[in-house]
């Protein structure tokens, strides 16, 4: 029981408390609306309730790091408990109502709040010792930082781990203290027994003391840490979940348009969109998109962590001229750099990862839409290439009419899907169309179909590229102008189903034309070699015995979550498949992607080297680097060059092994290792 | 005060060309146009010298393709204030360059520029001659070949390129006539939206001209250039590579 004075101490003091917090929440707030469009309330109602499950089995926590996400699984339910713990302590303070030595329900809450408390404290610990000795923050030293955010970090880790261990640390204490003053155990709260063991040989007096300094070190203290809430990382236990829930359910893969009112891109906070800036206060620093991020792996200048973390420090110290409408600088003087932004490869990992539901990546395209249409100068092999697609619908400078060239070689025709009606239209893709090395797999493909008894065509000169990469430079106006090509040649096809070679295109198709007016089922290549295999269509003569393994490519595996099809591919040829550590939807990036295959990635490790070597560390046995993305085969026809691996690992398309297993072509040195049975 | 940039539009070597059956001009149907590359760079150059002293780019151009709009509205989302469009009943033909400079002459006096810049030379102007006639027509000091340039009171000092690197500084006065060898950065990406707002956006100016009356040397025949010699690529183990290569050098007596 608090005394007289101390009640209209604690009461002063939390309406001054309240106050103050709901000032900074309500900058808050007005930050956030600054964003373009607002959150929709029916994409709430619909995902309150299944978001705040998975939140509640630590879901979106557990997808990585499992001991540090347990850590942080004890710290969470304690608060969600401590939510409980503390209305009743408040209650405790002011009429003396009490649980101690109480039976029934609450002994059980006394079992859960005393196990809880212990569980906060070690996880809470661990988080910090994790953070202050075994794991500190790194970035690359080309990594563009806020002055204040590398000191900020660990101040903002230090208070909110201090308040949370002395908050939950002082809780305890002062059940143990009561304890001891009651003289006797209370074994419905164990480890606060234990501890009031040790307070045995204290005086009453001592005691009484010590049980008002603990309640109000474990009350007193929220109301003092409340006014720095909004601006500690520790609001991501309220924006994290708001994010995830509010988050609009449709594929990664597809992007929205600008948003429009003459605005290309942004070049400042305020003409991000809403979920951007919110993305900010959802943060929590774990740093978990920096570890999978390609570009940062690699040594280059981009931190998904450091985008949103400077973000939020610059918030932080211009809350009020921010919320108040001001114009904020550039997000390339206060959340990231030129190097930054064009050192994306928009592989999706740090989206995929984002416990928070964050997609600093979004962000990265918004300021390279800014950039472009601003005419920023570019990357002049990047320019060459946008030239390229604009002139002749290819990155590559070839006529249009030499797209189908490859189809030449081949001893039947491939019908043309604008002049008779197709079952599959085959987007074959600028770089199977176009580059020599891909053009031998092209035609393997073609010729499975063919043997297969498949209906396909192609849409010959008048196919371009799906602008995948274009949008994902940031060239909008570009990406139109493919677009707008591509549908008028499809709508000049008849067909029931598209098939692609180039996951890019696959995205594209599936995810972006789908927005802008095409209804068609779109399948992957490997999708459609699967089936054809366990129908029968192609059947395998040969077994191929030897270890493989498969590269996911990211707008296959994570983007689109086609991981089966490829895999029962491999394995319906003999294989035996041994997995890299990074697969599935945690595959690693190629480093081509988001217009990448076309920039100077200057001279540092490629991610594909990188990828090669995950590959060489499977063992000796492993004999095929199995790849289903013609972008990949030529990041990695490259890397197992430069690595010198060239005649340990043999990167193949998927195809090649299917078309070998069936008769139609003879594979010369990759064959060495395998048996014929 | 405006700088004046002329934009030619040559045949994209990118596509097959196909002579046509009267043997004396490409098939027009076949053929698409690119903006003549140094007239890109004089384009550039204009536009840098735009950042750097303010001055208005005028782009002009004949327009002897049907197809020059595209071009024109490229300049303007670059950064030309305006562009100009030569027609008359000459769409389809090929124009020599002096009368091409014939019909330009006048329409340029008109601007009275500060500078004329257009590309040293194009491909069906090997010998680099508009920026002399034009210069010539117009009575304006000219030279070709330029690398770099730079607007001061009265005179435009020039940067030009000489045999073996050897470079030239130049002054010449204003009004000038520059061939433009190489812009002093890469020629500026425009993004397609931009283009798309200029063409929303701007308008061409449209010129009407007489057809000039040809004075030049009459085309009599087209050839497509013919195979001079088929390289032949060496496959096999590298001894029977290295065997055929030795082969080869004793049949033509150089081993």
């Amino acid at each position: 029981m608090l005394t007289t004075p101390e009640r209209i101490a604690f009461l002063l003091l939390a309406l001054a408390s309240l106050l103050l917090t709901l000032r900074g929440v309500r900058l808050i707030v007005r930050a956030i609306g600054r964003g373009y469009g607002r959150p929709s309330w029916g994409v709430f109602l619909r995902r309150v309730i299944p978001v705040s499950l998975d939140i509640l089995l630590q879901r979106p926590i557990f997808r990585t790091r499992p001991l540090v996400s347990l850590l942080h699984a004890g710290v969470f339910f304690a608060f969600v408990f401590y939510g409980l713990v503390n209305v009743l302590d408040l209650l405790e303070g002011f009429n003396g109502y009490s649980t101690l030595h109480a039976s029934g329900v609450a002994s059980a809450y006394n079992l859960v709040a005393d196990l809880l408390s212990v569980a906060a404290l070690l996880g809470m610990l661990g988080l910090l010792l994790r953070r202050f000795g075994l794991r500190p923050f790194r970035f690359n030293r080309a990594v563009f930082l806020l002055p204040s955010v590398r000191f900020g970090i660990s101040r903002d880790s230090a208070i909110v781990g201090g308040f949370i261990l002395l908050h939950v640390g002082s809780r305890w204490a002062g059940q143990a203290v009561r304890i001891a003053e009651s003289g006797r155990p209370d074994w419905s709260q164990p480890t606060a027994s234990l501890l009031a063991a040790l307070l045995g040989g204290l005086d009453a007096a001592t005691l009484a003391v010590a049980s008002h300094v603990t309640w109000w070190l474990a009350l007193g203290l929220i109301l003092a840490f409340l006014p720095y809430f909004p601006y500690s990382k520790h609001i991501h236990l309220f924006m994290a979940p708001l994010n995830l829930i509010l988050r609009e359910e449709k594929p990664l893969g597809r992007l929205e348009p600008p948003v429009g009112n003459g605005q290309v891109g942004a070049a400042r906070l305020e003409e991000l969109r809403w979920y951007q800036i919110l993305d900010a206060y959802a943060c929590i620093m774990c740093n978990r998109c920096q570890d999978v991020c390609p570009a940062h792996g690699t040594g280059r200048a981009l931190s998904p962590a450091a985008l949103e973390i400077n973000k939020r420090y610059y918030l932080n110290r211009n809350l009020n001229s921010f919320a108040g409408g001001t114009a904020s600088p550039p997000l390339l003087e206060t959340a990231t750099s030129r190097a930054a932004v064009w050192s994306c490869t928009t592989c999706g990992a740090c989206v995929r990862i984002c416990p928070v539901g964050n997609r600093p990546m979004l962000d990265l395209i918004d300021l390279r839409r800014h950039l472009v249409f601003a005419g920023d100068e570019i990357d002049p092999n990047l320019q060459t290439a946008l030239e390229s697609l604009s002139r002749y619908g290819n990155s590559f400078g070839k006529s249009a009419r030499q797209r189908a060239r490859w189809a030449k070689d081949l001893p039947f025709p491939v019908k043309d899907a604008r002049k008779e009606p197709v079952e599959y239209l085959w987007f074959v893709g600028d770089f199977a169309s176009f580059d020599p090395r891909m053009q031998e797999n092209t035609k393997t493909v073609a010729q499975l179909f063919h043997q297969a008894g498949l209906d396909f065509g192609i849409l010959y000169e008048d196919e371009w590229n799906s602008g995948n990469d274009v949008r994902r430079v940031g060239e909008e106006g570009l990406f139109e102008l493919l677009v707008e090509h591509n549908l008028a040649a499809l709508g000049k096809a008849r067909f029931r189903a598209i098939v692609t070679t180039d996951p890019h295109s696959y995205n594209a198709l599936r995810n972006e034309y789908s927005a802008l007016g095409l209804d068609v089922p779109v399948y992957h290549y490997t999708e459609l070699l699967a089936e054809l295999l366990e129908r029968g269509q192609l059947q395998p003569s040969k077994r191929l015995q030897a270890v493989a393994t498969y590269h996911d490519p990211c707008y296959l595996g994570r983007y689109n979550r086609i991981t089966a099809a490829p895999r029962r591919v491999i394995r319906a040829l003999g294989l035996e498949l041994r997995e890299m550590p990074r697969h599935g939807e945690n595959t690693y990036c190629c480093g081509a992607g988001g217009g990448q295959i076309w920039m100077d990635s200057g001279g540092q490790e490629r991610p594909s080297e990188q990828r090669i070597r995950e590959a060489i560390a499977l063992g000796e046995d492993v004999r095929y680097f199995v790849v289903a993305c013609p972008k990949d085969m030529a990041m990695y026809s490259d890397a197992v060059k430069t690595t010198g691996y060239e005649h340990r690992l043999t990167v193949i398309d998927v195809a090649r092994l299917v078309a070998w297993a069936t008769g139609l072509i003879e594979l010369e040195r990759e064959a060495a290792p395998v048996s014929q049975s | 005060m405006t700088l004046a940039v002329i934009l030619k539009q040559v045949p994209d070597v990118v596509e097959e060309l196909a002579i046509a059956p009267s043997g004396t001009d490409l098939d027009r149907d076949s053929v698409s146009y690119v903006v003549n590359e140094f007239d890109e760079h004089a384009l550039e150059e204009a536009l840098l010298l735009r950042e750097a002293t303010g001055e208005d780019v005028v782009v002009v151009g004949v327009d002897t393709t049907g197809e020059l709009d595209q071009a024109l509205y490229t300049a303007l989302a670059k950064g030309a204030q305006r562009a100009v469009k030569l027609v008359g009943d000459f769409e389809g033909s090929w124009l020599s360059t002096r009368a091409l400079a014939g019909l330009l002459a006048p329409v340029i006096r008109e601007l009275s520029p500060r500078l004329v810049l257009t590309g040293v030379q194009a491909p069906d102007d090997l010998d680099g001659q508009l920026a002399p006639t034009l210069g010539a027509l117009l009575d304006w000091p000219h030279t070709g070949v330029v690398v770099g340039t730079e607007l001061a009171d009265g005179v435009v000092r020039v940067r030009k390129e000489l045999w073996g690197g050897i470079m030239l500084d130049l002054e010449l006065a204003t009004p000038a006539v520059l061939g433009i060898q190489a812009a002093r950065a890469t020629p500026r990406y425009v993004p397609v939206g931009r283009v798309r707002q200029a063409m929303r956006e701007s308008t061409i100016e449209e010129v009407e001209v007489e057809t000039p009356v040809e004075s030049a040397p009459k085309l009599s025949r087209l050839r497509a250039p013919e195979a001079a010699g088929r390289a032949e690529m060496l496959t096999g183990s590298p001894s029977d590579v290295a065997e055929r290569i030795l082969e080869i050098l004793r049949a033509r007596g150089l081993y």
